[in-house]
């Protein structure tokens, strides 16, 4: 009898320790993200990069683009502009539609970068389609960058931490970089007078937000990621069985931006 | 009698050597007044402007920030199919709204044939390189036709814009009737 006592009584604290605890667990979830919902900040998207003052990171971030998987709405390219307020008629993203009729033509457009979306089909097609798809664009952060090496200046660099950026202040606007990028990522900025691309959105980065354009992809097709981080989307779709290609690899460039399920339509 | 041809004098030589040394010397020193300091800290560019490129405005923020004070259309969008649409895309950047923590001037909300133009701008079945497993797509006047309304009607009379299903389910929850989609799952 003492013993089923012994036990009830146990039961009895075991009960209360649960109830316990889970009422301040549930709590304290409640009240974490409110907490951080009071200063104003962003959640943090890459985890332990906000913080970091040192000059580079540790981190070896890759880009991989879907091709199988974009709808050309072109968030992508309204994100950049709002983000950068990119001057009209330069694009530092863009998406390219691929038109292929059954005589293995192929036809490229790019009404305003993709910038109004596509809403209209192309009727300049002599046969029949036989397939279409889209094709995002953007800085392709070459690990032999070609624009780096022209720059007569130093402007154009090349960080540790794997990113291409273009000083401003340093920047004398000659253009060589525009022609040197295989990928005419480059643009010369009519306001600030300078070369200027897409950075995969250094400042975000640093800050441990995902590039604009893969915060606000509606379908996932640009992911970004940490080579590192052996869970990270990016590293199972690089080191696992996957297709996956970079734009224009005769060039040597070997680009950090990769694309799942490119045509060898593209170029 | 060679060594006669010889000059004694070497003040041409010493002038020009001179002048070496005055244009080197001028050359270093104008070099470091005129290269940045932090010129080939890390390498042959300006150290300084990593810092620079860190202090770069975010404009865009994400669904998250919107949703801290836009509390009831929360849970409206993150119910429905389109919680991966950005807030952003539709309605502009977080920047133009709120600055540092204060409000700053109103976003646009897009208004009657916009709304069209802004949901054909994926939606539309005629751009044919929409993958079917990513997006629904319909043929604009026959998907109209098709469910028995005017020709005129604008998109969100029967879809609501930050869940386009709600409306129909409840509807058709009233009515007793399946959705098209639930039957083939």
């Amino acid at each position: 009898m003492i013993d089923i006592e012994k036990e009830i009584q146990k039961d009895r604290r075991a009960f209360i320790k649960n109830v316990l605890s889970g009422t301040i667990a549930g709590s304290l979830l409640m009240v974490i993200p409110a907490g951080a919902a009071l200063d104003g900040a962003i959640p943090e998207q890459i985890p332990g990069v906000r913080g970091d003052h040192s000059p580079f990171l540790k981190n070896q971030f890759v880009f991989i683009v879907d091709v199988t998987a974009c709808i050309g709405c072109g968030s992508c390219c309204v994100a950049d502009k709002n983000e950068y307020n990119v001057p009209d008629g330069n694009y530092r993203t863009w998406v390219e539609r691929y038109v292929i009729d059954d005589h293995d033509e192929v036809f490229v457009d790019c009404p305003n970068g993709g910038l109004d979306g596509y809403t209209k089909p192309r009727t300049d097609i002599p046969y029949p389609v036989r397939d279409t798809f889209f094709v995002p664009k953007l800085c392709n952060m070459c690990q032999k960058p070609s624009c780096v090496q022209v720059c007569p200046v130093g402007a154009t660099y090349r960080t540790e931490d794997g990113f291409i950026l273009v000083d401003k202040k340093r920047c004398v606007g000659c253009g060589y970089c525009i022609q040197a990028c295989p990928y005419s990522a480059r643009y010369l900025n009519p306001v600030t007078k300078t070369a200027d691309k897409c950075t995969w959105c250094y400042h975000r980065v640093r800050e441990g937000l995902l590039p604009t354009c893969v915060n606000v992809c509606p379908v996932h097709a640009r992911k970004f990621g940490d080579l590192n981080d052996k869970n990270s989307e990016v590293y199972k779709l690089l080191r696992e069985p996957h297709v996956i290609s970079v734009l224009k690899p005769g060039m040597g460039n070997q680009p950090a931006l990769h694309y799942l399920g490119l045509r060898r339509e593209v170029v | 009698m060679e060594k006669e041809y010889k000059s004694k004098y070497y003040s041409h030589v010493v002038k020009i050597v001179l002048i070496f040394i005055v244009v080197g010397v001028l050359a270093v020193v104008g070099r470091n007044y005129l290269l940045p300091d932090t010129m080939g800290q890390y390498g042959h560019y300006r150290g300084s402007d990593l810092e620079d490129q860190r202090n770069v405005e975010v404009r865009s923020h994400t669904n998250e920030s919107c949703f801290e004070c836009h509390r009831p259309i929360r849970l409206i969008h993150k119910a429905g199919v389109h919680k991966t649409v950005s807030c952003e895309f539709c309605h502009g950047p977080y920047a133009d709204h709120v600055k540092d923590g204060k409000y700053v001037a109103k976003l646009p909300v897009k208004k009657g044939m916009e709304i069209k133009e802004l949901c054909l701008r994926c939606h539309n079945k005629i751009i044919r390189a929409r993958p079917e497993e990513s997006i629904k797509v319909v043929a604009m006047p026959q998907h109209l036709e098709e469910m028995k309304v005017q020709v005129d009607h604008n998109c969100n009379q029967c879809h609501m814009v930050h869940d386009p299903l709600l409306w129909i389910k409840a509807a058709n929850e009233m009515m007793g009737m399946e959705m098209k989609g639930d039957k083939k799952n």
